[in-house]
């Protein structure tokens, strides 16, 4: 069960300042990594609220993802339609097709969720990339910027844009942490835990993971938009399984099931993907190293792990002075 | 208040129950007994929605609910304790009934509030925990509890959503004497707007209990009564306990 702690707090926010640090003090292509971090840390949580909390594995986030960036570009390129209605849309569509994919899916587990979301999502991938109305495996330009200079904001400006993008990720981890903490969302890992006695309990668990997966829907759909609005192009890249994939090896990386943990693996991903290319072109082996190492650490991931040692050191703090160990636990725990 | 007509339940070939007819009053505690095989586990499932019943009807206060799967039996007030403990293993105990809590509260779609921090669910916690000795192991995870206290919460689970109808098969299967009398007390102190259906292997507990008694054998019903006539019944003595006397 997820609870907001101190500990979680502040990394959260150190980790944005991180970033915004990196963005102002850096250069443009400084700005473009932290973009990048930033829409795949928002796609991220959104699959660790379904794999991490829900127990729901799913490789068609990416897809997801694109079709919210897709139905926003049709509306506003396309069809005309002004940004802001455009990108509900855009939002709207990821909550209908990800609630979807769950609402059918609600009755499988394991690997049977996980090969049915891998279909669901190489099918939308397959049909905007046949799609010559959309530009097929080329993409689709021609999507313009939001102009937000009436409040003071010039959108083109690459930092600024950077640190509208760094307020819809606090924005997608602050409504996933709420709803997490909610009574839908105890609830969503309950039915992970034990599904029978939740059914047993009067809840409808299918329903409940088909709501689940929309509600992730919207937030992927954030991402979705931050990259339709970043490149002013999108492409069907966006919903290849391999784009699910890595943002599985991200929510993996930083801890399943802590919704910080995304956030972190996602800036170690990028930097490191970043960094160690610039020596050689097998970096993806040197982050292979490091996910086997962490699978074999514990799977905690490490964000995970760093909050489960200083829980240990907390509770072993508790145990000499004799403390009650009164109050809810403190995280750390997969469920 | 449950009212259950030619019930039988055949998997293959095999009739676990056989036209059961049973009639339960509202606040009654009954006691379903019964040798291994008895068919008393498959009736539960049948109550509580887990499995379908080849023939018979099911009414709950009237209405008839044959159709309804084991979610609306539960929302209608149906709560069902397990033989095997069916807990959440890596969620603790204020976790476990917590969950329960929100279910029963009607808080489980809510999406905005803390529902950890919520009054009425840490209130219907706090009761539950008293009523079912946890109060001091809530904090506990279910996964590290001891046997007795996951057989607690097992009944702490049904108890937490206020049932209508309240099943438990063999809450105290498998504890010793003292967690014995702890369910004896608890089911003494169950309001009377609780019916309860008790399966109970332990005899002192059974006939302490029970208003009356239904016994089941190779799926049908072969004596019912209050603890007295059942005591008295040559035939239960033979079925079900033996020639030997009471041995379980």
């Amino acid at each position: 069960m997820f609870y907001q702690t101190k500990f979680r707090s502040i990394t959260l926010i150190a980790a944005l300042i991180f970033l915004a640090s990196y963005a102002s003090f850096g250069s443009y292509f400084a700005r473009e990594i932290v973009v990048e971090i930033i829409i795949l840390a928002i796609l991220a949580i959104s699959l660790d609220l379904c794999a991490g909390f829900g127990g729901m594995v799913s490789l068609c986030h990416g897809a997801i993802m694109g079709v919210a960036a897709y139905a926003f570009a049709i509306m506003s390129a396309k069809l005309g339609w002004p940004l802001f209605p455009s990108a509900l849309i855009g939002l709207l569509a990821a909550v209908v097709v990800s609630g979807l994919v769950g609402w059918v899916t609600a009755r499988t587990n394991g690997i049977f969720f996980i090969m049915a979301t891998l279909a669901f999502g190489q099918m939308a991938y397959t049909f905007f990339f046949k799609s010559r109305w959309l530009g097929g495996d080329d993409g689709m330009g021609g999507i313009s910027r939001f102009d937000l200079s009436a409040i003071g904001l010039e959108m083109n400006n690459s930092l600024t844009f950077t640190y509208l993008g760094l307020g819809v990720l606090l924005l997608a981890y602050g409504l996933t942490a709420m709803v997490m903490r909610s009574g839908f969302g105890r609830t969503l890992s309950g039915i992970h835990v034990n599904e029978d006695r939740m059914k047993a309990l009067g809840v409808n668990t299918a329903a409940h993971r088909a709501k689940a997966m929309a509600f992730s829907g919207f937030i992927a759909g954030l991402a979705g938009l931050i990259a339709a609005q970043h490149t002013l192009y999108i492409s069907p890249e966006l919903l290849i399984w391999t784009t699910s994939g890595e943002a599985l090896i991200v929510v993996i990386l930083g801890g399943l099931g802590t919704l910080v943990g995304p956030v972190i693996g996602a800036i170690l991903l990028i930097l490191m993907k970043h960094e160690i290319s610039d020596y050689t072109d097998y970096w993806h082996a040197f982050i292979g190293l490091v996910l086997i190492f962490t699978v074999l650490a514990g799977g905690r991931g490490v964000f995970g792990q760093i909050e489960y040692w200083l829980n240990s050191l907390r509770s072993r703090h508790h145990d000499t002075d004799n403390h009650q160990t009164a109050g809810k636990p403190q995280g750390g725990d997969h469920a | 208040m449950l009212e259950v007509k030619g019930l039988s339940k055949d998997f293959g070939g095999l009739h676990v129950i056989r036209d059961l007819s049973l009639s339960v009053t509202a606040g009654e505690r009954r006691v379903i007994l019964g040798p291994n095989g008895a068919g008393k586990t498959t009736l539960f499932h049948l109550l509580a929605g887990t499995l379908k019943p080849s023939k018979g009807e099911i009414f709950l206060d009237g209405q008839p609910i044959k159709a309804f799967d084991a979610v609306k039996r539960a929302r209608l007030g149906i709560a069902r304790s397990y033989q095997k403990n069916n807990l959440f293993e890596t969620l603790t105990i204020r976790e476990n009934l917590m969950l329960a809590a929100a279910a029963a509260l009607g808080k489980s779609t809510h999406m905005v509030k803390d529902s950890s921090r919520h009054p009425d669910i840490r209130q219907r916690i706090d009761e539950i925990a008293e009523q079912v000795s946890l109060a001091d192991q809530l904090d506990q995870t279910v996964g590290t509890a001891s046997y007795g206290n996951r057989r607690q919460l097992e009944v702490g689970l049904a108890l937490a959503t206020r049932p209508k109808l309240l099943l438990m098969d063999e809450p105290t299967s498998g504890v010793g004497p003292t967690m014995i009398d702890r369910f004896h007390r608890l089911l003494e102190q169950l309001p009377r707007d609780i019916t309860v259906l008790i399966i109970e292997h332990d005899m002192d507990l059974a006939f302490g209990v029970a208003d009356r008694i239904t016994v089941l054998n190779f799926g049908e019903k072969v004596f019912e009564g209050t603890p007295e006539d059942t005591r008295g019944n040559a035939t239960v003595r033979d079925i079900y306990l033996g020639t030997g006397g009471y041995h379980a």
